[in-house]
């Protein structure tokens, strides 16, 4: 039977691999098959030095057999596993059960960090099988609850712990720390922007999209990566979410608690930002899962790329398929849009003139409706601060990061109690019709949507968008109904610039 | 009278033998001629046969000893290597040795190299 089992990544998801070693007499030589890719293939190299500095010297002709024969392997995570089964196919070293290894290895033994960890872990815990891992990987390992996970170092060490069974320390369970110490702007460093700041924290407190639009200088981008600070602090299952995409990229990444923020520039490619290639690598959509996706000067990006956006900002989640597989990835991310309101920036200035012909202005329009703004709840406008406001002569400088965070928090809580029978977390997620149906508005709110509706010439989207982002400010609140003031507020942020 | 590369050739391998029977592999044969080449010296270590390619250099000669052996002469080695021991009938673990023999004026070094072909078996 066999016991030494490796892994291999499929997105995100860890599969299976056995490792099965075949020594024959004659000069010494190794060939791996099962489809490896390169660093696979590389692996013979690392494994044939790391086993001799280890104490094991290879002889013979080697087959290495990576089963299923038909699946494609990746990764440098082989390494550990392969060298181990020869290990104890030469020193006739008897395991007891089966295992799962990851490691790249050394030319001296030491183990080296790998990608996936996270993903080999949760594979291990679902099949009950003990990880050996290198111990740079620990914290993230840790996270996963209740998997039974060894850290080790050398190849000596885990070959020492097989052959003369010297116990490896366990992998410690991964606390990860409250908050860390924020070095995004604080709330209160922004000054003035009532406006704005409103906005924005309604968009965090129901996970609203959210499109600001504001002369250059205004402070769009200041404002977004504020954002992040007023965030509630991801719970464990969703950093173990997050990072299990991370993972993939990065071997080192240590749980965080502070969402995500991903900038894009609009040079970005499609690939880059919804995912694929051939190894189909996550994008920078699903990196920035359960944080902000923040796209500055969004009207210079190009059609098809915000096209490609629309799909996966509704599902939540992304599927990558390309010739070589497909697998799907999360991508439950706040947008965060920042445009200036026209070719020259300066369109509603109170001082600087706007330049742009008329036509210019209508071209430049187009591009900020389309269909990804139906996925946008909220619209806002970034003015320029007024010379008293910019020498700070208005010294309101507002309420701090952490303050608003605990508002925030406290929304969030009322909406997921809310929506818990249907498994939403936040207004946005809920289903227009259960939305309705579960909306609370008072009769006044009710009068005034009617009243509104006309004179804004609603749509029947733009109705249920005003909707959803009155139930959030009234769970800002505290607010069990939703009252006719919120319905209001609202309706300030439907935008029509 | 053998000429003198021959000779030089024969003491480097007498020198080698000396050296192998120190380490206790026996010296299994010697000189032996294939179509295509040469084993110097066959011996063994424990269960492993071991092909030994002994090259002795005077300095003065630019090249060293050790780097005399490229890919070609590496490639008859594996090849009337494999050819041995098919005629034997081992099945079991060999490889390819190099014994490299200075002499400086007198002083002789030897340098021994372990399984010179190390799992780069591509030809």
């Amino acid at each position: 039977m066999n016991l030494v089992k490796a892994v291999t990544l499929r997105g995100v998801q860890a599969k299976e691999v056995d490792v099965e070693v075949e020594i024959a007499g004659g000069l010494f030589s190794i060939s791996i098959v099962g489809l490896p890719d390169a660093s696979v293939r590389e692996a013979k190299e690392r494994v044939r030095a790391a086993l001799k500095n280890s104490g094991v010297s290879l002889r013979g002709r080697i087959a290495v057999n990576l089963a299923p024969a038909d699946m494609p392997k990746e990764g440098s995570m082989m390494d550990l596993p392969i060298a181990v089964s020869l290990a104890i196919r030469s020193r006739s070293i008897t395991l007891d059960r089966p295992a799962i290894f990851i490691g790249e290895l050394a030319l001296d033994g030491r183990i080296r960090p790998v990608r996936g960890a996270i993903s080999a872990a949760v594979l291990a815990k679902e099949q009950r099988l003990p990880l050996y891992a290198p111990v740079e990987n620990s914290p993230q390992i840790g996270l996963v609850p209740e998997v039974e996970a060894y850290q080790v170092e050398t190849l000596g060490q885990i070959l020492s712990h097989l052959e003369s069974g010297i116990p490896l320390p366990q992998v410690p369970p991964y606390k990860v720390e409250d908050l860390p110490l924020s070095v995004d702007p604080d709330w209160s460093d922004i000054r003035g922007q009532a406006m704005a700041k409103r906005a924005l924290e309604i968009a965090a407190a129901g996970h609203h999209n959210v499109l600001m639009v504001g002369a250059p200088g205004s402070g769009k981008t200041m404002l977004a990566r504020a954002l992040r600070g007023i965030l509630p602090p991801l719970s464990d299952g969703e950093i173990l979410e997050n990072l299990m995409v991370k993972g993939l990229l990065d071997s080192d990444d240590r749980p965080d608690r502070r969402p995500p923020f991903r900038v894009v520039h609009h040079t970005a490619s499609t690939v880059s930002i919804c995912g694929g290639g051939t190894a189909l690598r996550p994008g920078e959509i699903s990196l920035a899962h359960r944080g902000v996706l923040f796209l500055d000067e969004f009207t210079e990006f190009r059609r098809d790329l915000v096209e490609a956006l629309r799909q996966p900002l509704e599902d939540g989640s992304i599927v990558v398929s390309r010739s070589s597989g497909t697998v799907t990835y999360p991508s439950r991310v706040l947008l965060v849009l920042a445009a200036n309101p026209c070719p020259c920036g300066w369109w509603g200035d109170a001082v600087e003139p706007c330049r742009c012909s008329p036509s210019d202005l209508e071209r430049y329009r187009r591009r900020l409706a389309g269909p990804v703004m139906d996925r946008i709840d909220l619209q806002v406008s970034v003015s320029r601060l007024s010379p008293e406001e910019l020498v700070g002569l208005s010294s309101s400088h507002g309420e701090s990061s952490s303050k608003v965070r605990e508002r925030v928090s406290m929304a969030r809580e009322r909406q997921r109690a809310r929506w818990s029978f249907g498994g939403w977390g936040c207004n946005s997620e809920v289903p227009e019709k259960t939305l309705r149906k579960h909306l609370n508005l008072s009769s006044e709110g009710k009068k005034t949507l009617l009243q509104m509706a006309e004179g804004f010439r609603l749509s029947a989207r733009g109705m249920g968008r005003v909707l959803r982002v009155a139930r959030t400010i009234s769970d800002l609140a505290g607010d069990d109904g939703v009252s006719s003031s919120a319905v209001m507020e609202a309706l300030a942020y439907r935008g029509e610039i | 009278m053998e000429p003198e590369h021959l000779k030089k050739g024969k003491m480097g391998e007498d020198m080698a033998c000396r050296y192998l029977a120190g380490l206790g592999w026996p010296v299994l044969a010697r000189n032996v001629r294939f179509r295509r080449g040469e084993l110097d010296v066959i011996s063994k270590d424990c269960d492993e046969m071991v092909v030994v390619e002994v090259r002795y250099r005077s300095v003065g000669i630019l090249v060293p000893p050790e780097a005399s052996v490229g890919p070609k002469k590496l490639r008859k080695l594996v090849l009337a290597g494999s050819a041995y021991m098919d005629r034997i009938g081992w099945s079991g673990f060999w490889r390819i040795d190099l014994i490299a023999i200075t002499d400086r004026d007198g002083r002789i070094s030897l340098e021994h190299y372990r399984d010179i072909t190390g799992g780069d078996v591509s030809f």
